[in-house]
């Protein structure tokens, strides 16, 4: 899919500059872009190693499993066939943590695990109403603190780059409750047709 | 709000000392990772910017703003945003290099420019994520899965627009 949409943009923008008769300049702006992202990179190492550092204390200092504690609840109503203390159960509470601290590493490869319990009880690679919530939690994005946006920002030279942090939190929400309201409604739709 | 940041902060460090972690030690860890993470993401940025800086030189861009964007002004989400929120749903990195190309472009205190990064943070890869996570469970119907996913994009988006008006 990326690969499409990568030489949609590249075919689209030299179509674009030969009929417009930019052809000529068409290598020297892509160099330059190469080379900002370079420098890019460079800028934002800073922003993301300090946001990943302070999100090491935070993996250290066991919130993580304070929050997984006070996720377990809302969960456990949000998946009702899903035992919480199960494997499934608490490799879904772990995957939703770590999203929402924004440890994206350790995040995946619980998400996959859970994905794949709950496929256990899946019949004929049909998703379940669980295994289409937990998709959509993951698809709609939990993280509390947008690091990476704050540091591109700041690379970007806003006097500000953390003034997103509430917007955000907001419209995150926003998004995930629309997301679970959708499903529910979705699956509920299904039932009686 | 801009003492949000600092509470943190100091919050983190604050409860990590109560924790004893020793804090130092975690914290080098965490940044060498960190570091990890731009060097991985600097092939996809040196993939994508060239692409994007094509469109943007070639005038393709401005072509597809001009025709699309009144649909993004509509829903009250401004016009800059648009390839930022087209190439959102398929990669984090790409749209992170959009997000910068945009930044650069309005500034990224201005309205579009906050909008832009409401966007990016309240979002995630809709399709990636779906792909890969379908994928490791080889499910082939996933129902409803996308298209719910997509409303709470839609309904992000769209609350990015207002919210940023507001604050």
């Amino acid at each position: 899919m990326m690969s499409f949409a990568w030489a949609t943009l590249a075919l689209t923008g030299v179509a674009f500059a030969m009929a417009g008769g930019l052809g000529g300049e068409v290598p020297g702006t892509m160099l330059r872009a190469a080379m900002d992202a370079v420098s890019l990179a460079i800028r934002l190492a800073g922003g993301f190693a300090f946001w990943s550092g302070l999100m090491a204390i935070v993996e250290d200092s066991g919130l993580a499993r304070s929050l997984a504690r006070l996720l377990a609840k809302p969960l456990s109503r949000l998946f009702p066939g899903v035992p919480m203390a199960g494997e499934a159960g608490q490799a879904i509470t772990m995957n939703l943590t770590a999203n929402i601290l924004g440890l994206g590493n350790a995040a995946t490869p619980m998400g996959l695990k859970a994905m794949r319990l709950l496929g256990g009880e899946a019949r004929d690679a049909v998703a379940t109403d669980a295994m289409c919530l937990f998709l959509v939690l993951n698809a709609s994005s939990v993280q509390l603190l947008p690091t990476s946006v704050i540091a591109l920002r700041a690379a970007s030279g806003s006097a500000e780059p953390a003034s997103i942090l509430l917007p955000t939190l907001i419209a995150t929400t926003i998004s995930t409750v629309v997301g679970v309201a959708a499903c529910i409604l979705l699956t509920r739709r299904g039932r009686h047709a | 709000m801009p003492n949000a940041m600092p509470v943190l902060i100091g919050l983190v460090i604050a409860y990590g000392l109560i924790r004893r972690v020793p804090l130092y030690d975690a914290f080098v860890r965490g940044a060498k990772q960190g570091l990890g993470v731009a060097v991985d993401v600097l092939p996809f940025l040196v993939a994508m910017l060239p692409v994007i800086a094509l469109m943007e030189a070639s005038g393709a861009m401005a072509f597809l703003v001009r025709f699309l964007g009144p649909v993004l002004t509509a829903l009250g989400i401004p016009a800059e945003t648009l390839p930022l929120m087209l190439l959102r749903p398929l990669s984090g990195s790409a749209s992170l290099a959009m997000l910068e190309r945009t930044l650069t472009l309005v500034g990224p205190d201005s309205y579009a420019g906050r909008v832009a990064s409401t966007l990016m943070g309240s979002s995630e890869t809709i399709f990636y994520t779906a792909a890969l996570y379908l994928g490791a469970a080889g499910v082939r119907r996933s129902r409803h899965a996308i298209p719910a996913a997509i409303l709470a994009w839609l309904a992000g988006s769209i609350a990015a627009g207002w919210v940023c008006r507001i604050f």
